[in-house]
């Protein structure tokens, strides 16, 4: 049984390097106006999430949308592990694979065939285990002879491919995406969309952070839609999708 | 399920706001322990670590061996005239004095880089925060481990009256400094994650005790200021891994000195470590 449970999660956390006047004008004149805040050491605080709760069960995929600054990274974050909330209480179950960004993770002067075992290793699988998995994986990302070089010659869509592909070699209990899928092409797409569908259908959760309602209608039937940190919507992704073109139309309720 | 996965499944349960988590000092317990039990983990990434760091080259790690014994022999010749000293005693003393200096000054100038340079594991995996201080020393010994071949073949050329017994202080000696190496490497490394003047700072200050630690001159030399020496922490930790192997005394006090300091040093960071510890991840 695999869960993730938010009950009134807030993250805030201080931006150290804002020093300089002009990076705090370029902040507060951003979307993200209202969720900046001083503290006593006149430090820029970025309240980064409000509050919010919600729970994702066995089989749900499940959708985070917003503009940019809502606060969807840090809600992956979170539901990763790797932001602690400042406030509220975060609870999981099932082990977890996160592709928060393509390039971090993947050592770019190591071969694809390296990186593989190496991504295998930071989620907890022996590079005995995760050998045996590679020529699995090597087949997944169709990058034939390209997986004996560096990744560095790799294009942005051969990293998608390598990154998805061995992320993926165990069935994750919980899968966590950020948008960055999209830079894959149509037909790895359709492909990566079948295997998640197979892990999700084994009872695993995914989470996935897009700004294409294309894609996310397509993969998810859950979601969150956040603005400013806050939670606006949470339910049925039609109701989430509504809820964001309205958004999008209006501006904030 | 492998036993590790098992583990992270235990760890992510306990992510709690600060009242609810069961402690501070409980979590970093956990976090310590963690780190150690997935040696496998930091033992292949370190050796990866020099993999690709000599990628391409013929002699691979082997090089930093080769510049050393360049340095030593170079060093050697000069030094030897100027400080008076015959090349039978000096030689000796140089060539352990720097391979065990560049071991420690290693941790320390890596040890400012040990969450800011991982920032992208940190950033997406959880893991325990304490692996990646493990992982930096564990690749400092690797790196020593090729250097000090040049201690046995110096000594080879140059026999020095050495008590055999004595080579089993090594041991204990080589627990102390690696001990010392984890805090220093979690300290360094949080405050440099936070503060980025501390590397550049950091740097200097090495710089200026390779010079005011008898490393490469004897520490008598000082005369009647030897307690200058005697006192210096650095010299300590080189002390008591240089001198049984030379054959030599200890200084009466580097065994009190190293052992302080490791007590001391393993005690604050753990403190601040427990604190801030959560704080990583944003620092980074």
């Amino acid at each position: 049984m695999s869960f993730l449970r938010l009950r009134d999660v807030s993250v805030e956390f201080p931006i150290y390097q804002a020093g300089s006047r002009s990076l705090k004008k370029v902040l507060l004149a951003s979307s993200t106006r209202g969720n900046l805040g001083r503290d006593a050491r006149d430090r820029v605080n970025v309240r980064a999430l409000t509050e919010v709760s919600f729970e994702i069960g066995n089989g749900e995929r499940f959708a985070v949308i917003g503009l940019n600054g809502a606060g969807k990274s840090t809600l992956l974050k979170v539901l990763a592990g790797v932001y602690e909330p400042t406030h509220g209480r975060f609870t999981s179950s099932g082990r977890v694979s996160s592709l928060l960004d393509i390039q971090v993770g993947l050592n770019v002067d190591a071969t694809g065939r390296e990186n593989i075992i190496l991504r295998g290793m930071y989620m907890g699988i022996h590079p005995y285990e995760m050998r045996e998995r590679a020529a699995e994986v090597a087949e997944f990302t169709e990058l034939g002879e390209y997986l004996d070089m560096p990744v560095r010659t790799y294009s942005a869509g051969m990293m998608v491919r390598l990154a998805f592909a061995a992320s993926t070699c165990i069935p994750p209990e919980i899968l966590i995406m950020d948008e960055w899928l999209t830079a894959g092409d149509a037909q790895f797409l359709e492909k990566a969309q079948r295997r998640v569908e197979a892990f999700v259908r084994t009872s695993s959760i995914l989470v996935l952070a897009s700004h294409s309602l294309e894609l996310i209608g397509q993969w998810c039937n859950r979601g969150i839609l956040l603005h400013q940190g806050h939670a606006l919507t949470i339910g049925p992704i039609p109701d989430v999708i509504a809820a964001y073109r309205h958004l999008l139309e209006v501006g904030a309720p | 399920m492998t036993s590790s996965e098992t583990a992270v499944d235990l760890r992510v349960d306990e992510i709690a706001a600060p009242w609810q988590r069961p402690s501070r000092t409980r979590s970093a317990v956990l976090d310590l322990l963690e780190g150690l039990y997935q040696s496998w983990l930091w033992t292949t990434l370190a050796h990866q670590d020099l993999k690709l760091r000599y990628r391409g080259s013929i002699l691979g790690p082997f090089w930093q061996t080769i510049t050393t014994a360049v340095m030593i022999g170079a060093m050697g010749f000069i030094y030897a005239k100027l400080f008076h000293t015959p090349l039978q005693n000096y030689l000796p003393l140089l060539a352990a004095g720097l391979v065990f200096w560049q071991f420690t000054s290693g941790m320390v100038t890596d040890g400012c880089g040990t969450f800011y340079s991982v920032q992208g594991i940190i950033q997406q995996v959880r893991l325990p925060f304490s692996l990646h201080a493990y992982r930096l020393v564990y690749r400092n010994l690797l790196i020593l481990m090729h250097n000090f071949f040049i201690v046995p073949i110096v000594l080879f050329i140059f026999p020095q009256s050495i008590v055999w017994p004595r080579l089993l202080e090594l041991g204990p000696g080589l627990a102390l400094i690696l001990l010392n190496g984890i805090w220093v490497s979690i300290l360094l490394g949080m405050v440099s994650a936070r503060f980025r003047d501390v590397p550049p700072i950091v740097a200097s200050i090495v710089q200026v005790v390779f010079f005011i630690t008898p490393i490469f001159w004897p520490a008598n030399g000082l005369g009647a200021h030897r307690w200058l020496a005697e006192v210096n922490p650095i010299y300590a930790g080189i002390d008591v891994l240089r001198a049984p192997l030379l054959g030599q005394p200890t200084e009466p006090y580097s065994w009190l000195i190293l052992t302080t300091v490791t007590v001391i040093g393993c005690a604050a960071t753990f403190a601040f470590f427990a604190r801030f510890r959560t704080r990583i991840a944003f620092w980074v």
